[in-house]
């Protein structure tokens, strides 16, 4: 590793071109999504798409003994930790369900989508965040029991802080709230994690309030971009105003830093998603920037204009506004299908000593149980229940 | 129930949720502080401890920092934890007879509500009202009362509530502005606290005031004689309150035939009268009879159980219709209040503290009448009626002891003034039904509320003066 190489770019840039395997790896290699699961330097976790077609990616993964390195076009290297897939994936629930076919883990957290597929898996690709493939809505649904049971075979092999349910595209008023109700409730019975949803805006607040009282600790609206160039996504347009005026109240009545929204950086102009994200930070939501270039190959990869050289500032302009306006970064740490926020900081000068203390200690157990018995007794303290 | 998240800032939701641990740090500080100190001259140690349990139970009755029969639990555990007595001596005084009379009352009302012959009754009695706005401002306050007098009060106003509500729906009187819908709330709540202090089934306040006075061992006073000590007392309230009502708020309204219709189809709604409330009619009948007759002998809670057992008998009601219609707490509040009284009678704490800081100020035992009454009437407005009872009953019947006076008369006069609060909605169950009707303000009720609470006292005042001394009780000069 020399000192030219920027964390925050590699990461982008290993998202952006996939990794070629060296000889002499182990196998299986990737995880049952394709993807090699690399700690770089810094703890910065990474989640790399294996490139079948080898030839355009820069990075080779190569094995010296126990040891990993990361070579950048056979000249530089950086060491590495390999992760191996997680055995729980290959697990079963008592109903017979396989593990990986019931959640993603993306380094400290869980992803789930209890109506598969999503729209990703709908369209046929297998999607990078949820692991939601059209394959998978062939499987039986699973029930909240499947699921807590494999959080639980999950968490015996790998410290989750955090799991996050996806409710996919509703249309009722509530935003998908009733229908992950029952999910929530079950891994609150059973479980000692912080829950996020990712939800969609609902038509009155009193759902907002209705989410945090039911035990989610963080709520995700996507604006996933906010002034498309594509005709197709001009749905999202008239969702605007709502889905602002939402963002701003879930703000207040989450803990600062608990309401998230994804900005997909490459899919409408860089100087849209940094006045997007200005805006989302004005009302003190957190966006997470995430950056999925179409895999090589793909059709789509050809109309992709946004490289990683091209989309730093926008993490940095990020970075710089959290630490600015104080909005904990905290809820999305060990996420390792994007460049987190704080993740940031290598594109940066401003000092990232506080929040990276602050993340240290969250690491901790002490840190954990710090964290987890906060979240519940700011609720305890916040949630009153009233005649209707 | 919904929910709804407090957004104002974390240090100040901290102080609203969690301001009692303090305040109960400190009253257990006080308490010990006291535990450790050496009784005042005069006073027994337990008299001394005794005095400790009454004022803590005072602060908790009076702050509500715990739910009211939560605290009645404790003045059972206090005295044992103070080493007053043992603890089979302090739970003993639950088993009091005004308990289990108190009781059976509450099921029979609950039975009378769940059956539905209750909500009969005062639909009939309406109906007679229901000719012009004047004539049924009168229904409603003689049926209150009328109900009051075989139930107890917050029954009664919790059954005419929802029938009140349809009629003033029916009458379409606006809730910002309609004076008329605030008098007839008005009348079911004041006709509900005028009716209760009737007999000794409006309400738990006069058994539980006899039960201290048995306790005590100073005899008794059966159902005719409160309530033939009562029925003046009534009467003249119940027309000042008509006449203040009618006269005060203003009549905005032309007709009440709209009444008369959704009364007709209420009626028509209860169906024709079942056997459950035939039986359950005449068993009422029985029991008002056996306490009026048999009550002196066989004791009326005796009477009041016999009652419930006749009722599951028949199958009037089930078991699972009390535990989710009956207020069990009120009954362990009662019996708590009872083993205070008892404990401060027994270690002659009453007495001393009595002796000490009440007779120097009283010169006749006319006066303590006045003060005492003065007193519970005023406190009644802020304060559980039962609490008031269990607080100023003990040390009233001491001082009327030292004055050679009969304590039957304190009881009297307590046990009859608790009953009469008339203007916050905590001072009692029916005003506070009243209050959630929305068409109350308490701007607008806070004066003819005065005038009746000075109006109430007077009359009592009056009544005992003149009418109690017809009835061989003599309240001294």
């Amino acid at each position: 590793m020399t000192i030219d190489t920027n964390l925050a770019l590699l990461k982008l840039q290993l998202f952006y071109h996939g990794i070629r395997a060296g000889k002499d790896l182990p196998s299986p290699l990737t995880n049952p999504f394709g993807l090699i699961h690399l700690v770089l330097p810094e703890k910065v976790s990474v989640s790399v798409h294996l490139n079948a077609n080898g030839a355009e990616s820069p990075f080779t993964l190569r094995r010296d003994g126990a040891q990993f390195h990361l070579d950048i076009n056979g000249r530089e290297s950086v060491p590495v930790q390999w992760t191996p897939p997680l055995a729980s994936y290959q697990k079963r629930t008592s109903s017979g369900l396989l593990v990986s076919d019931i959640l993603t883990v993306h380094g400290d957290f869980i992803a789930v989508h209890p109506s598969h597929p999503c729209r990703f898996g709908q369209s046929g690709l297998s999607c990078r965040y949820c692991g939601s493939s059209r394959e998978l809505s062939q499987h039986p649904p699973f029930t909240p029991r499947d699921l807590v049971e494999a959080i639980e075979h999950v968490m015996e092999e790998k410290r989750c802080d955090v799991v996050t349910l996806s409710s996919g595209h509703v249309s009722t008023g509530d935003g998908g709230v009733e229908r992950l109700e029952k999910w929530v409730a079950e891994i609150r019975k059973h479980l000692n994690v912080l829950i996020s949803l990712d939800l969609v805006p609902p038509e009155t607040n009193d759902w907002i309030d209705k989410t945090y009282a039911m035990g989610v600790d963080a709520l995700y609206y996507d604006s996933d971009f906010f002034n498309p160039t594509d005709d197709f996504n001009r749905e999202y347009e008239k969702h605007k105003s709502r889905q602002l005026e939402s963002l701003a109240y879930a703000a207040k009545i989450f803990p600062t830093g608990a309401v998230l929204s994804h900005l997909v950086v490459g899919l409408e102009p860089l100087a849209e998603t940094l006045s997007s994200i200005d805006l989302l930070i004005d009302r003190g939501v957190v966006p997470v920037l995430t950056y999925f270039p179409p895999y090589d190959g793909s059709s789509l990869r050809t109309r992709w204009t946004a490289t990683p050289e091209q989309v730093t500032h926008v993490y940095a302009h990020l970075y710089e506004r959290l630490v600015r306006t104080r909005i904990n970064p905290h809820w999305v740490q060990q996420y390792d299908v994007v460049l987190t926020s704080l993740e940031g900081r290598f594109l940066s000068s401003e000092s990232p000593r506080y929040h990276l203390k602050l993340k240290n200690f969250y690491e901790t157990r002490l840190g954990r149980a710090v964290r987890f018995g906060l979240a519940s007794l700011r609720r305890h303290l916040r949630v009153r229940e009233v005649p209707a | 129930m919904q929910v709804k998240i407090d957004t104002r800032p974390l240090p100040i939701v901290i102080l609203s949720r969690w301001w009692r641990f303090p305040v109960f740090l400190l009253l257990g500080y006080t308490l010990y502080y006291f535990y450790g100190q050496p009784p005042p001259e005069g006073l027994t140690v337990e008299g001394f401890r005794a005095l400790i349990v009454f004022l803590t139970c005072l602060v908790l009755w009076v702050t509500h920092l715990l739910p009211l029969p939560v605290t009645g639990l404790f003045a059972l555990v206090l005295p044992v934890l103070l080493g007053i007595m043992p603890a089979s001596r302090a739970f003993s005084f639950f088993g009091s007879e005004a308990v289990f009379f108190i009781m059976g009352v509450f099921i029979l009302a609950t039975a009378l509500l769940k059956s539905g012959l209750s909500t009969r009754m005062a639909l009939y009695l309406l109906k007679s009202g229901s000719k012009s706005p004047r004539r049924l401002i009168f229904q409603v306050m003689l049926t209150s009362a009328l109900l009051s007098f075989i139930m107890s009060e917050h029954a009664v106003a919790a059954m005419m509530f929802p029938v009140l509500l349809v009629i003033v729906n029916r009458l379409n009187v606006s809730r910002q502005s309609s004076s008329y819908a605030r008098i007839l709330f008005l009348a079911m709540a004041w006709g509900c606290v005028i009716g209760g202090i009737a007999t000794m089934l409006g309400g738990a306040r006069v058994p539980l005031a006899i039960g201290l006075l048995q306790d005590a061992g100073h005899g008794t006073i059966t159902f005719v004689q409160w309530t033939a000590a009562m029925l003046p007392l009534v009467l003249v309230l119940f027309g000042f309150c008509y006449l203040l009502l009618t006269r005060i708020f203003a009549i905005d309204i032309e007709t009440v035939s709209d009444a008369d219709a959704a009364i007709d189809a209420q009626i028509r709604e209860c169906g024709r009268l079942l056997m459950e409330e035939k039986f359950l009619g005449l068993l009422i009948v029985g029991a008002i009879a056996g306490w009026i007759f048999l009550g002196p002998r066989l004791g009326m809670a005796s009477i009041s159980i016999l009652a419930v057992v006749f009722l599951f008998m028949f199958r009037v009601v089930e078991w699972h219709d009390l535990q989710e219609r009956m207020e069990w707490g009120v009954i362990l509040m009662y019996g708590g209040a009872i083993a205070i009284s008892s404990i401060l009678n027994s270690t002659g704490a009453g007495l001393w503290f009595a002796q000490t800081y009440i007779l120097p100020h009283l010169s006749t035992p006319w006066t303590l009448i006045l003060v005492l009454s003065l007193l519970t009437i005023l406190l009644t407005e802020a304060m559980s009626n039962a609490a008031v009872v269990a607080v100023l009953l003990p040390i009233g019947m001491s001082v009327a002891k030292q004055f050679g006076l009969d304590p039957k008369v304190v009881v009297y006069a307590v046990a009859s003034a608790s009953g009469l609060a008339y203007a916050l909605p905590m001072s009692t169950p029916s005003v506070a039904i009243a209050y959630s009707s929305g068409y109350l303000k308490l701007k607008e009720v806070a004066f003819p509320a005065g005038i009746m609470v000075a109006v109430s006292w007077v009359a009592l005042m009056l009544t005992a003066k003149f009418w109690w001394p017809v009835l061989g009780i003599n309240v001294g000069p």
